[in-house]
This record gives structure tokens, C-alpha cells and sequence, in this order.
């Protein structure tokens, strides 16, 4: 299982890469891996404002359906095509391949999120 | 907690890097390494390995083990031949099923039921209860028996490896064999559940089970868990229990027949007796037939029924959603996904299968009756309403080797370029038509076995003046059997017909010839239809019974589609009600030489089931058919039946260097007459009744089967250069014959020697016809025969008796009766071969030393060319 130095992570395996009030959010390489081969990916439409908890969009592989969360309040800026074409990209990479990128309300709430190290150890309970 | 069963190949599994997951209490691979969707696209593309040991095997015998199996399974056991395996049913009292199951059949006495895992205590305590009242035996033979699927189109290639045999099974859906891996004896069954056109299962003792598949993934086989299984056979259509049958959503039992496999699976053969469910099956068999005609006022026998279902929309479907048709709620998805296929690119037998990936969303859905393939759906996915749409199906496996998944919204399209007014069109045609013609009078070498050419008076004649007119005629018994004539003007047709027939007889030496007939097949299909109306010429008031049993080849042995039920024979055709199967039975062959018919076990066949009419005659031809010995033991055991030669490509050879039909007992021949007969393109009826035999009164009912039965034009052109034709045929025979089958010998040996894999026994240097057949490697026929045809070498692609079917093709067929005619002997021949390894085995082009190699053959022989017929011949021009 890989991680990245210098991400934040969600309880429910979302990374965010902040840059100042921006950020890229994604899925982490344990979320693909358990999922298995992924088959299709929905993203929300660019200026959607999204509540911190609330459904972001869904990824998908042959035996079931993930949601995923938004860790904090933001609103989309750019979403990744290149996934929604090809699914399959979030197995070979899951931390390349982002997501969406948000222009966060409030910076501070990630504060909430964990570190690399503290994911680690939640994932290996 | 209860621990998890496993089966014999758990530890390979783990070997593997299986994820392990609980199915029904079993501890299983979901997928390996490679993931679901690579796993699939393998199974499509090369050989994929199952472990299904934890599905349920029982097996059934004793005295009554049928009469018991009739009782508690829906299909019929007496129309499972030995080596045969059939889809079945548990059957509830209900209408519903306990079980869906499959039936093999190894051995005469003992029946082998696999049924699925989840199912396997139920179905178990099930059927001991009812053996109770039978005198048969149930045997669990789960433990002792371990169970491998292999499929995919190297299934077979990577079977034959293991077991040092190209032979595994006969190439049709359920037949079995017995195989010995390495003194181990495994039972193979060509089955499977991934909609596969090749692919078996096998059944091992469980302690060799983990050896041999071992030695499935050294001879390059990939392992597939249940996750790709079960989009493998989603794509395929096939129900799974729990989901298409067995309880709906709302826990009511789903009626069998809603499941439309069950018509394969269920039997209403009288010879079946009462069995548990008849009743209510019987009743949802109509429903299932009205929605079928899409007559929708039936629904309440049979309210819903599965149907494909495709996404058109984004999304992925789950078993579960509701499917709406028009805003109405008309069922749920009971099995969907998202599942990956590989494009393809090019069309119809060219098209190429590419390495691309590409994922759909497909699904079955149980949805009302008067849902239908095409209409428009909806899907509710997660709060929200998805297009979709009713395909007719998701996967075709008509094109062996591959499955071909059929991508709804994608046609085949030809585009013909074609300019707007009709002067430049006919121009076009009649130049294209010059450009063919030299094309193929001069530029190929023409080695199609069922092709001629015809001679400049045969084509002439053939479009002379009776080519427009009528001249039909009957005999009439008030004219003591003259011939009545219908139309004015055909004095010259009525002596054209007559002298035709005199050559005939000639000909073939026998009683009487029927000449109005235009094809081979359609001299067949008179033939059929006399014999019925003749079988049935004491009682005319009730329905005519149709002819049963008949002796044939069969197409896989080189049987041509005339004598077969797909054919000719399909309206006259009878089913035995016992098997529920055509009443055919097929000329079994030697073990050692598949090209011929294995006259002893033909004997017993003939006692078995003393056939009323026996056709001989093969399109894939390299032996004489033994008439001599077949006509000797009817008459010993006196068995009455009609013995008929189809001659259909030999018709030319008949003779002192191949057969005489009539002399060695024959008593109606069939024929085409421009096969290694010379042309023009019709058919022939010969027979070798006596007036005074009572089969006379079968010869005459032939000739009104013909007319009116068959014709009523009977193309008065071609009959005028078959005249010809028999002419060219009876003057120059002896040496045409004799040089055909001399020349098919030397090629075949000449094929031989440029190092390609000649079929036949080289004993009678391969051939006893005019025909030489060559292995290429299985499926690549087609390819081959393309490749030559740049080359400017034309033959065809052929299914040999191993073959599933004319796309996996892994031969080429040969004739030399036309370039023998083009006066091709030993030295071009011998070219010919060098230029066809040429091609076959280095991919050299060689089209213009073919061309070359022609250009110096291009008169034809065995036909009168003297100058006074010359002349005769300008004469005839130059009416046009």
C-alpha cells in the first residue's frame, strides 16, 4: 500500500494536496486496492459547492459502488477526464490520477484530516 | 463461526495470489492478480481455468436410474445419446426451480447431475427422498470428484497439449469423451457456462486434480475466480440461481419458463411420463409461446420474463434497480455490471479482433412479457432514472473460435458505389463482367473442387433462342405416358429434352433420367418429396407422414447441407418422438481415416435402425462411398429401403476409374452437373427402375415432384448446353477421367512433398477423387484461402470433421478437374504445389509467376474444336 508524504487523508480514503485555498482531492492506493479493477468514475459538474461530508461522486468497480466524500467545504474548479474515459487509470495510479480540484472555503478544516503517518497506522487496525 | 469448506486446489490458489472470499460456505478465489477484467478479456482472447469442485456432483444409477432422472429433472434423458450432456431442471412442485443443473451421460448406465454450490444440501436431501420410490441408486461424488472448466478459443489447443491428443471430444456443444492424462483418466465434457464456442469441463479424481492444473498454467492457461466467471456468463445470457431463477426480489418463486433458456431445458416428450411441475409447466408454456409470437394476452400464465438489458446512458446497473418502461415500473435488473470486451475492427469474416479495451453496462432484468427486444427503458440508478435499452442478446458464439460480443447500436453496412443513371451502370457491368472473365479464364489457376469450366459451345448454346421460352410438358396416361405440351413452338426444345435424356441414360447405363431439374439441391429436394408422397400414396386423407428414419453423412464429416435437416431434408424430415430429435442417423467412419465410412459399424447401424432411405454422397469427398457392401446387406437382411447416390461432385467421374452407381446397386442417383460434370450449371435425377418393379410408381411420382412439383421454367437455355455438354461429356470421358483423378493424386503427392499437411491415406496417394484436402492450422482457413486469392490461387476454406464449424475452418478443400480441363498436367501441377507452399508457409507473394504459369493454359480440352465446328460456332455469334 503506498502513500504519499505531504497529502492529508480522510477516514473514508480520500488524499487532498493542499496549495494555499486550493486543492486536489482523490482516492488513496488502499481505496483502489480494495475496490479491485475500476470500472467507471461520476464527478460533480465544475461549480458545484460541495459541504464537507457530502457525496462528491461515486467510483465504481464489477462487484460494487463507492461513494466519495469531500473532506472539507469547497467547490469544484476543474474535474479529471481522463478518468472518467478511463477508469481502469485510478488502479494503475491512484495518487497521479486526482480527481477533482476545488477551491476550498476555509483551509483550517483539513486541520481535522490526518497525516501520512496516522493514515497509515488507521489502516493497518 | 463455521469454518469455510475448500477445495482440492485451495493451496494453488494461494499460490496464485488469489483473493479469497466466502461463496456459499465454500472459501473461493474471487479473482487473481490480474483482476476481473483482465481476467474476462483472457477467457475471450486465449484459455481461462476454473475451479468449480465446489459445485455438486451426483451420480445416479440402477435399473430405473432413467425412469427416475424422467421424474425429478424437466429434460428428456431418453434423447441423451452415451457421450452426450444436456441442461436440465430440479424442478419444484411449483412451477419453479430447485435447482438448474447439467446431465452427462459417460458411460450406458450411470448418470453424472452437477448441480451448483449454494444448492448442493438442498438438491442432495431432495433427491434421496424421491429415489425412494424407485429402484436407482444416488451416489455423492463431490469429495471423490474434482471439477476444472477450461475455456476460451485456445481451450482446445491447450487440452490437446496436455492430453498428447489433437482429439478431445466430437467438435459439437455436449458431447463428452474420456481422455488418459498421463495413465490418470479424466472425463471431458465440451460444456461450459461463459457462452465459450470452445470449451470444456473436466471431471478428475480430487487427488490429480491439483497436478493436471498445474499443468493447465504451464501450457499457458490463466486462473479465473467467481468474479469474472460471473461476468462471463452475464455476458452470455445465462441465468445463475438466485438471481434469474429460484426466489424474485420480492421472495415469489420465478416461473421456469421465464427464464428463456428453459426451452432447451424442458421436455414435454410423452415418453417422459408425468414428472414433478409438468402440469404447471405445461401451462406456462403457452404463456412462454404467446409472448414469444408477441401476442400479449396470455400474461397472466406467464407474467414476466428475463431480457438483456443494455445501459445507453452513464452508469453502471445493479441487480436490484427497477426498470421502467413509458413511466411505468415493468420489473428490476436481476444481474448487471459493467463488463469489458475487446473492439474489433473491419467487417463480417475479415473483421480483426483489436487489443482495445472497452467496458459496457449490460445486465439481465426480469421485466414484464410485453417487454421486448428494442424498446426503450429506463433504469433507476441511485435516485436516478438512466436510459437504456432491450437488446436481442449481449454475446454471439455463431463464428467459432471466439465469442463475439454484440454491441448494441453497431451494424454491418455495405456501401456500394454506384453512379445515378442507368446507361453508365450498364456500361459498368458489362465492362466489369469482361474484366472477371478474363480474370478468371486466364489469369488464375482455379482449384475451387465443385467449379468447371464450360466450353465456347456450351456457353453459347446456352443463351440461344428456347433460353426465353416455356416448354413445360407431362406425362399423360391416356397417351399411353406421352409427353403433353403446354406451349407452342417446342419442337426443338422436345428434341433437345429427349436427346438429353438418351445421353443420360447413356451416361450413367441405367433406366431413366429426369433432366428438367436446375440444381443438385433441387434434385434432392424432389427426391425427398416423392419419397414422402410415395410413403403415403395408400392414405390421402390424412396428414402425410414424414420420412424417418434416413441414413446420411453428416455436414461435420463432409456430408453436403442437402442431405441434412438444415437442408433439403428439412421439410421432409420426421422427428423421432422418443429422442424429440430429427430422425436422422449419421454413416459412422474409421477411427483411422475419417474420410471414410466404416462399413462394419454401418451394418449395425442399419440393423438398429433400418433407415427407409440411405444417401450416399459427400461435398468433401476423397474415397468411393460403399455401395456394394451396403446394397449386398440390405438384400441379405432384406431391410426395404431406398439406396440414393448423391454424386454431386463426382457426377463427372462416374466410370471405370471411380464409380458405377447403378452397377454396384444404387438405385437413384442425384447429381449437379457442373461439378467435375461439364457444365452448364442444373441438376440431374438418374434411376434404374423397371416398369414392371411396383418402385416405378416412385420414379413417376420423382418426375411430378420435378414438374409441377419443382419447376415450371425449367431454363430451356442451360438444358440446350447441357445437351452439349453430355455430348463433350460421353465422347471424351475415358481420357478426362483418367487424367482428373492421376492429376489429383500427383498434386496431392507434389502438396506433400513442398512440405504441407495433405489429409487422406497416403496408401491411394491421398485421394480417389478429383478432390485433395490440406490442413493449415484450425481457424486459419479462411486467411489462407484469402492469402492464395491475392496470389491469384482460388480454393476454398473447409471445416475438416474436427471442426466446429466453416468460421474455424482449419483446411483447404482442392479440385483439379477444371485445370485438368485447361490441360494442367504433372509439370504445373508441380509448380502449383511450389507456389502454394510458397504462400502457405513463407507469406511469399507469387501472383505474378501464377499468372505466368496460366497464361499458357487457356484453351480447353475435351471438347470438339474442328474447324467445321468453329464455324459452326461464328454462325451462332452472329445471332447476337
Amino acid at each position: 500500500m503506498n502513500t504519499i508524504e505531504g497529502l492529508k487523508y480522510s477516514n473514508d480514503h480520500e488524499w487532498v494536496k493542499v496549495d494555499g485555498k486550493m486543492a486536489y482531492i482523490g482516492i488513496t492506493d488502499y481505496a483502489q486496492h480494495s475496490l479491485g479493477d475500476i470500472v467507471f468514475v461520476d464527478l460533480p459538474g465544475i461549480g458545484s459547492k460541495l459541504n464537507k461530508g457530502e457525496i462528491l461522486g461515486v467510483v465504481e468497480s464489477v462487484k460494487a459502488a463507492s461513494d466519495v466524500y469531500m473532506p472539507a467545504d469547497g467547490t469544484v474548479v476543474k474535474i479529471n477526464e481522463t478518468i472518467i474515459d478511463d477508469p481502469a487509470l485510478l488502479n494503475k495510479d491512484a495518487f497521479e490520477n486526482w480527481m477533482i480540484y476545488v477551491e476550498l472555503n476555509d483551509p483550517e478544516e483539513l486541520k481535522q484530516l490526518m497525516s501520512t503517518a496516522e493514515y497509515i497506522e488507521f489502516c493497518s487496525k | 463461526m463455521k469454518a469455510l469448506k475448500r477445495t482440492v486446489l485451495y493451496d494453488s490458489h494461494v499460490k496464485s495470489g488469489a483473493s479469497l472470499v466466502d461463496f456459499g460456505g465454500w472459501e473461493m478465489p474471487l479473482n487473481y492478480k490480474s483482476g476481473m477484467v483482465e481476467e474476462h478479456i483472457y477467457t475471450r482472447s486465449k484459455a481461462g481455468i476454473f475451479d468449480v469442485s465446489h459445485m455438486g456432483r451426483f451420480v445416479v444409477s440402477g435399473g430405473e436410474a432413467a425412469k427416475f432422472l424422467q421424474y425429478v429433472l424437466t429434460n428428456n434423458v431418453f434423447s441423451l445419446d452415451i457421450k452426450q450432456a444436456q441442461y436440465t431442471m430440479i424442478p419444484n412442485g411449483n412451477g419453479g426451480a430447485l435447482d438448474d443443473a447439467y446431465l452427462y451421460r459417460f458411460c450406458e448406465d450411470e448418470y453424472l447431475l452437477v448441480v451448483n454450490a449454494s444448492n448442493t444440501e438442498k438438491d442432495w436431501a431432495h433427491l434421496n427422498k424421491k429415489i425412494e420410490e424407485f429402484d436407482a441408486r444416488i451416489t455423492n461424488k463431490s469429495e471423490e470428484l474434482a471439477m476444472i472448466s477450461v475455456q476460451g478459443p485456445d481451450s482446445k489447443n491447450v487440452l490437446s497439449k496436455l492430453a498428447g491428443s489433437d482429439y478431445l471430444t466430437e467438435p459439437v456443444k455436449n458431447a463428452l469423451g474420456i481422455l488418459d492424462f498421463n495413465g490418470k483418466e479424466v472425463l471431458i465434457a465440451k460444456t461450459g457456462y461463459t457462452g465459450e464456442p470452445l470449451g470444456f469441463e473436466l471431471f478428475v479424481e480430487a487427488s490429480g486434480a491439483a497436478y493436471i492444473w498445474e499443468r493447465l498454467l504451464e501450457c499457458g492457461a490463466m486462473p479465473i475466480g467467481l468474479g469474472a466467471r460471473d461476468t462471463l456468463r452475464l455476458e452470455a445470457g445465462l441465468p445463475l440461481y438466485g438471481h434469474e431463477l429460484g426466489l424474485d426480489i420480492n421472495g415469489s418463486e420465478i416461473p421456469i419458463f421465464s427464464c428463456p433458456l428453459a426451452k432447451f431445458a424442458v421436455s414435454f416428450a410423452e415418453a417422459k411420463g408425468d414428472y414433478i411441475g409438468r402440469e404447471s409447466l405445461v401451462k406456462q408454456y403457452e404463456g412462454f409461446k404467446k409472448i414469444m409470437e408477441r401476442d400479449f394476452s396470455g400474461l397472466s400464465v406467464l407474467p414476466k420474463i428475463i431480457r438483456p438489458i443494455t445501459l445507453i446512458g452513464r452508469g453502471v446497473s445493479r441487480a436490484g434497480c427497477k426498470v421502467y418502461k413509458g413511466g411505468r415500473e415493468v420489473g428490476y435488473i436481476t444481474s448487471a455490471t459493467m463488463v469489458p470486451y475487446l473492439k474489433t475492427e473491419g467487417t463480417g469474416l475479415e473483421s480483426r479482433i483489436t487489443g482495445d479495451k472497452a467496458l459496457r453496462a449490460i445486465g439481465l432484468a426480469l421485466v414484464d412479457g410485453d417487454v421486448v427486444p428494442k424498446d426503450n427503458v429506463e433504469v433507476e440508478i441511485r435516485g436516478n432514472k438512466v436510459k437504456a435499452v432491450i437488446p436481442p442478446y449481449h454475446l454471439k458464439s455463431d463464428a467459432p473460435p471466439f465469442a463475439r460480443p454484440i454491441i448494441y447500436g453497431d451494424e454491418a453496412g455495405h456501401k456500394l458505389e454506384s453512379p445515378t443513371d442507368y446507361k453508365t451502370k450498364a456500361l459498368n457491368l458489362l465492362e466489369k463482367s469482361y474484366d472477371n472473365t478474363l480474370w478468371r479464364q486466364h489469369e488464375t489457376i482455379n482449384l475451387i473442387p465443385s467449379e468447371q469450366s464450360h466450353s465456347s459451345a456450351v456457353r453459347l448454346l446456352s443463351v440461344m433462342d428456347p433460353s426465353f421460352r416455356y416448354a413445360e410438358h407431362k406425362k399423360t396416361k391416356s397417351f399411353y405416358d406421352y409427353d403433353v405440351f403446354y406451349y407452342q413452338g417446342t419442337g426443338f426444345i422436345n428434341e433437345v429434352e429427349h436427346l438429353l435424356m438418351e445421353e443420360m441414360k447413356k451416361y450413367f447405363n441405367c433406366a431413366e433420367a429426369e433432366t428438367r431439374i436446375i440444381s443438385g439441391q433441387m434434385a434432392n429436394t424432389a427426391v425427398f418429396s416423392a419419397m414422402m408422397d410415395f410413403k403415403n400414396r395408400v392414405n390421402r386423407k390424412k396428414e402425410a407422414s414424414r420420412l424417418g428414419y434416413v441414413l446420411n453423412n453428416h455436414i461435420i464429416r463432409g456430408g453436403h447441407l442437402s442431405a441434412q435437416p438444415m437442408g433439403a431434408l428439412h421439410d421432409y424430415i420426421a422427428i423421432d418422438p422418443v429422442t424429440e430429435k430429427a430422425a436422422v442417423v449419421n454413416f459412422p467412419v474409421e477411427k483411422d481415416n475419417i474420410f471414410k465410412i466404416d462399413v462394419e459399424e454401418t451394418k449395425k447401424v442399419l440393423e438398429k435402425y433400418k433407415p427407409e432411405l440411405i444417401i450416399f454422397g459427400k461435398s468433401m469427398v476423397l474415397h468411393k462411398e460403399p455401395v456394394r457392401e451396403i446394397r449386398k446387406f440390405v438384400d441379405e437382411q432384406k431391410i426395404n429401403t431406398v439406396i440414393m447416390y448423391d454424386m454431386a461432385h463426382v457426377l463427372g467421374l462416374t466410370g471405370d476409374y471411380f464409380q458405377d452407381p447403378f452397377a454396384e446397386g444404387a438405385e437413384i442417383v442425384t447429381g449437379s452437373t457442373h461439378k467435375t460434370f461439364f457444365g452448364t450449371q442444373r441438376g440431374i435425377i438418374a434411376g434404374n427402375y423397371n416398369k414392371d418393379d411396383y418402385k416405378y410408381r416412385l420414379w413417376e411420382t420423382i418426375e411430378t415432384r420435378v414438374f409441377p412439383g419443382s419447376v415450371s421454367n425449367h431454363h430451356l437455355g442451360t438444358m440446350l448446353g447441357l445437351l452439349m455438354a453430355s455430348y463433350e461429356m460421353n465422347n471424351f470421358k475415358d481420357e478426362y477421367q483418367k487424367n482428373v483423378i492421376q492429376n489429383a493424386r500427383y498434386f496431392a503427392k507434389s502438396l506433400k512433398n513442398a512440405g504441407l499437411d495433405v489429409a487422406g491415406d497416403p496408401s491411394v496417394s491421398y485421394t480417389e477423387t478429383h478432390q485433395v484436402i490440406i490442413r493449415v492450422g484450425y481457424g486459419t482457413g479462411p486467411e489462407i484461402a484469402n492469402r492464395l486469392e491475392n496470389n491469384n490461387i482460388i480454393v476454398n476454406y473447409q471445416a475438416t470433421p474436427e471442426e466446429e464449424g466453416f468460421t474455424a475452418s482449419g483446411a483447404i478443400r482442392l479440385g483439379v478437374s477444371e485445370m485438368t480441363r485447361f490441360g494442367f498436367g504433372y509439370n504445373e501441377l508441380e509448380q502449383t504445389a511450389g507456389y502454394m507452399a510458397d504462400v502457405i508457409l513463407r507469406n511469399k507473394s507469387v501472383k505474378e509467376e501464377v499468372k505466368e504459369l496460366r497464361r499458357n493454359f487457356t484453351e480447353l480440352k475435351y471438347c470438339f474444336t474442328e474447324d467445321d465446328i468453329k464455324k459452326s460456332l461464328e454462325k451462332l455469334m452472329s445471332t447476337f
